[in-house]
């Protein structure tokens, strides 16, 4: 065969494809998200996917990126099923592949965790808008930026709760149990939460992990109402937690409160699924559809029009992570990594549709950590038309007006 | 002490669901050969229509075996006459036909992925009258829905023992099983029975799945955790044994339930599969395996 006649036309083309992505780049700025799209954490996951296609759809339509001449910017979404090595090579592939300029994801803390190496080795920006494992931002990367709190303030902000609970109620709490799934998000709360209790003086009669994937969760159950704790501390993924709340109240567990740490137990299917038996429960978030805060009604109401739910704190952080991708970008003037990563660093990101959140500003610190993230605990309590509701309780100058917390819980 | 026993009889009831979930797959495997990767799916298809039968009607939730069973049964049988059984003409004189594991593995993705598009990744629980319901004897508690599954369970194995090994269209089952030539020329129609026992096998999984419905969530991979145990529970017991799967079904229950109060539960896992391995090495063809089919 001759060579000639098959190399031409193979340059040719090759110089057309590579024209063309060059006239591409110039109109718009790729973002690459790795997100649980199925698997045990699909919901989270689509939340998120949604919340970043309302929030991109509203800039694109608002002109772009202005500094650079109006770019669009295209999402990309891989599906990581919340598996490690997924997250691992569709990261891998975002880079090299389709070259995006930054990534964002991946909810689950044990696919953000490697996934994140890879964007460091490459030196391209990745944008954490939640996952909460503290080693994420602990590891000396240039190009990791979280924008929710990470997870020692979560479990630092349960136990500063449980202790003001116990002043305001004057109720003695001295055993707890630890109930939480065996990933990197559970297992990491849970050694926060053993050095917590030792300094609180707590003694712990269950440490007990389970795989979320489980079908049943009677066993845990059983094992857990033999400890018979105080207080339960739970860390579940969506599945697991309607599972253990329903087993929970039929095997009638009694315990002076069960505190929770957002994920599943913040989940809108949730509260629907499970219904009266995860009255009294308390639940560690972000953020709350409640919260006083200008332009959320207005949010709200245009997401629940298009996806038939209300935001959550995922969605709330997905959403605010595109405008702060949005920020960047006008800042940075490019689309090179380099210059991304230093306006990231450098992001002072106040009110807006960033004011949505729970806090004013996104401000990082030389982590990559947003050093305003904060949190807040909600009692969820059976309103008058028998829908569960989600009532903000702590810190205390935040509860809802007029609400009265009921700690211990009473039994069943 | 009065804990352990709660336990052991909570992993029994939980068991013989697990049990009934590998039914549909012991039965289709034992007659064509045939790993049913889409067994979890069909399960989910059946909780979906279960779950959307009792919130609409509202009626008794056992009610919806007359409906999901029938409709599972002839799901089945044209999935098989459908999709599989020209790619099972093409490889007929094989006696394990790898391609045909294949198209089940295809039917799996397409079916979860179109309970995600149709019905979105939201958990849904359906709210029954024996929903949350307990049964307590001497300070332990039963929740009554798994109580009548494992009834179910009972009556459905029973029912199946019977029809395989009495009646005339199972004794053309087993005798297709055994040998597909020697039964086609003693005048049994294979493709016939090949669609039965697949919608035999579909139906098990409606069965299945009004069992769980009452207890348990209903979203589009509900299957997946289902399957992985069913695989385990079929070979367990015994590749094309009714009575294995359920009695796999049930160890696997006691040794989760049980092995949970002594570890953690995240070990139990590991504690299920090094029986199965044990399993495997003493008797490779399972508890009530068949010499051939290893």
């Amino acid at each position: 065969m001759n060579l000639k006649k098959f190399i031409v036309p193979a340059m040719v083309l090759a110089m057309g494809t590579a024209s063309f992505s060059a006239y591409a780049a110039e109109k718009v700025v790729k973002i690459g998200n790795i997100l649980p799209l199925s698997g045990p954490s699909a919901s989270v996951g689509i939340q998120g996917k949604q919340a970043r296609e309302m929030a991109v759809d509203e800039i694109n339509k608002a002109g772009g990126i202005k500094s650079l001449g109006g770019a669009k910017i295209k999402l990309l979404f891989a599906d990581s099923k919340g598996d490690p090595t997924t997250g691992v090579t569709e990261t891998e592939r975002f880079i090299s592949t389709e070259k995006v300029s930054m990534v964002t994801g991946a909810w689950n803390s044990s696919v953000t965790y490697p996934s994140t190496q890879v964007a460091e080795r490459y030196g391209v920006p990745f944008v954490v808008p939640v996952s909460v494992r503290d080693t994420i931002t602990e590891r000396g990367f240039k190009n990791v930026f979280r924008i929710a709190a990470k997870d020692s303030w979560w479990t630092r902000d349960q136990f500063r709760f449980l202790a003001d609970m116990q002043k305001e109620f004057g109720v003695k709490v001295k055993t707890v149990a630890f109930v939480y799934e065996n990933g990197d998000w559970g297992t990491g709360f849970a050694e926060k939460w053993r050095e917590l209790a030792k300094a609180a003086g707590y003694k712990v009669v269950l440490d007990e992990p389970y795989p979320s994937t489980a079908s049943d969760l009677t066993p845990v159950v059983l094992k857990l109402k033999r400890s018979n704790p105080d207080v339960v501390f739970m860390t579940s993924n969506a599945a697991d937690a309607i599972l253990l709340t329903k087993t929970m109240n039929d095997l009638k567990v009694n315990v002076k409160a069960i505190v929770t740490s957002g994920g599943g137990h913040a989940d809108p299917s949730y509260l629907a699924a499970v219904g009266k038996s995860a009255e009294y429960l308390f639940d560690i978030v972000e953020w709350e559809t409640d919260l006083n805060r200008p332009g959320l009604k207005e949010t709200n109401a245009k997401f629940k029009k298009l996806y038939g739910y209300n935001l959550t704190g995922e969605a709330v952080d997905a959403y605010a992570s595109m405008y702060l991708l949005k920020d960047v970008l006008e800042r940075a003037k490019s689309t090179n990594p380099k210059a991304l990563q230093a306006a990231l660093a450098s992001t002072k990101l106040c009110g807006g549709k960033t004011g949505l959140l729970a806090y004013d500003c996104i401000q990082f610190d030389q982590t990559g950590q947003n050093k305003n993230a904060s949190l807040v605990i909600v009692q969820v309590r059976s309103g008058k038309d028998g829908k569960m509701e989600r009532i903000t309780v702590w810190p205390k100058n935040v509860r809802r007006a007029g609400y009265k917390v009921v700690f211990p819980q009473p039994g069943k | 002490m009065i804990g352990y026993i709660e336990s052991v009889i909570n992993g029994i009831l939980m068991g013989s669901i697990y049990g009934l979930t590998a039914v549909g797959l012991t039965l289709i495997f034992g007659v064509m050969k045939v790993v049913n990767f889409a067994h979890g799916s069909i399960l989910m298809v059946g909780m979906f229509a279960a779950y959307w039968f009792i919130t609409l009607t509202g009626f008794n939730p056992y009610l919806a075996l007359v409906v999901v069973v029938p409709l599972l049964y002839f799901f089945g049988y044209y999935m098989q006459k459908i999709i599989i059984k020209p790619i099972f003409e093409a490889e007929k004189h094989v006696r394990e036909p790898i391609t045909v594991i294949i198209v089940t593995t295809g039917i799996w993705y397409v079916l979860d992925n179109l309970a995600l598009l149709v019905f979105g990744a939201e958990f849904r629980v359906a709210q029954t009258s024996v929903t949350g319901k307990m049964v307590e004897v001497a300070e332990m508690y039963f929740p009554l829905a798994k109580m009548i599954g494992a009834g179910i369970t009972l009556l459905l194995g029973i029912y199946l023992y019977w029809f395989l090994k009495h009646s005339r269209m199972g004794k053309a089952v087993r005798a297709t099983s055994l040998d597909r030539e020697a039964a086609t020329l003693m005048g049994i129609k294979q493709s016939r029975i090949y669609n039965i026992v697949f919608g035999m096998g579909c139906a098990c999984c409606g069965v299945a799945a009004c069992v769980l419905v009452p207890f348990y969530y209903v979203y589009p991979t509900v299957g997946v955790p289902f399957d992985i145990k069913a695989f385990v529970i079929v070979v367990l017991g015994g590749l094309g044994s009714v009575p294995g799967a359920i009695l796999g079904g049930i160890i696997i229950g006691i040794i989760e339930t049980v092995g949970a109060q002594f570890m953690a539960a995240t070990w139990t896992e590991m504690l299920i599969y090094a029986f199965f391995l044990v399993v495997l090495f003493v008797k490779p063809s399972g508890l009530f395996g068949l010499r051939q089919d290893y």
